[in-house]
């Protein structure tokens, strides 16, 4: 018998990877991504990371006890939500700083998880 | 004895979600990865929903690669002496760390939830402030799977 959990997961994915085309590109998709923070407004809530030249707005509204500073590392956990003309936007449940986070680290690892993790699957 | 029955075994949350569940009748049911028997769990993860009913601290972590729902206890059992009060004073304080959105390390015992899934009977939990543990946790699951786990059920 093998046992499942119910909750879906969010998934890592780097910032340039969520386009029209993309795997991670889905309606509903449940996405983690970092970025610095750019831009944030208190009227709608939205915030907008950005990492390696590519920026991508957050809709933090359902956010609490989080502070939004300009140039710190941020890691939200969401809904992808796929507008008109492929403009997308994650509609966060979770959020954290995560300054301090190495660059290289984080993605080498992902990448070297990704790989264990389709071997599990293929084994 | 089985040493790993001492241990908190790392594995990535698939990994975990995929053990194998041996259910013999009149027995608590034992886990199996790939033919390794495991009992207990250590998991790095973000904490993405958190419930309290009761004596009950239920939550669950998210590492990206499956969700572990995770149960704590927190039923006062000062009135059993000096040690139980110590204890309990010690799973309060932990319990109270648990926040939505915080990086947290877990480690417990592998146990069968109401419905049947896989969750874990926590012993110990953290708050991890350092972010970098989270990908050296994984680094430590793939290395650990390879050099040991794998091992260990096939020497």
């Amino acid at each position: 018998m093998m046992a499942t959990s119910i909750i879906k997961p969010a998934v890592p994915v780097l910032l340039k990877e969520i386009e029209s085309g993309s795997q991670f590109f889905k309606q509903g998709a449940s996405l983690r991504v970092t970025g610095m923070l750019h831009a944030y407004s208190e009227d709608t809530a939205v915030a907008v990371i950005a990492d390696a030249n590519i920026s991508f707005k957050i809709n933090t509204v359902h956010l609490r006890d989080l502070s939004f500073r300009f140039g710190s590392y941020y890691q939200f956990i969401g809904e992808l939500h796929i507008l008109p003309e492929d403009v997308a936007i994650l509609q966060a449940r979770v959020g954290r700083i995560v300054d301090g986070l190495d660059p290289n680290l984080y993605n080498q690892s992902l990448q070297l998880r990704r790989q264990f993790e389709s071997e599990l699957v293929n084994s | 004895m089985n040493w790993f029955q001492a241990i908190h075994v790392k594995l990535l949350a698939s990994d975990f979600l995929s053990l194998t569940v041996h259910n013999p009748p009149n027995n608590d049911p034992t886990f199996f990865r790939r033919g390794m028997q495991v009992w207990r769990l250590e998991t790095v993860g973000v904490v993405v929903s958190k419930d309290r009913t009761g004596d009950f601290l239920k939550f669950v972590v998210d590492d990206g690669t499956g969700c572990i729902p995770c149960i704590i206890d927190l039923t006062d059992r000062s009135h059993l002496g000096l040690a139980a009060e110590v204890e309990t004073e010690r799973v309060l304080r932990e319990a109270a760390t648990v926040e939505l959105g915080k990086l947290v390390r877990v480690r417990g015992k592998i146990t069968q939830g109401e419905e049947g899934g896989l969750q874990l009977k926590v012993r110990d939990v953290g708050v991890e402030d350092d972010p970098n543990m989270e990908p050296l946790h994984w680094m430590d699951c793939i290395r650990l799977a390879r050099s040991c786990y794998d091992r260990a059920a096939h020497p």
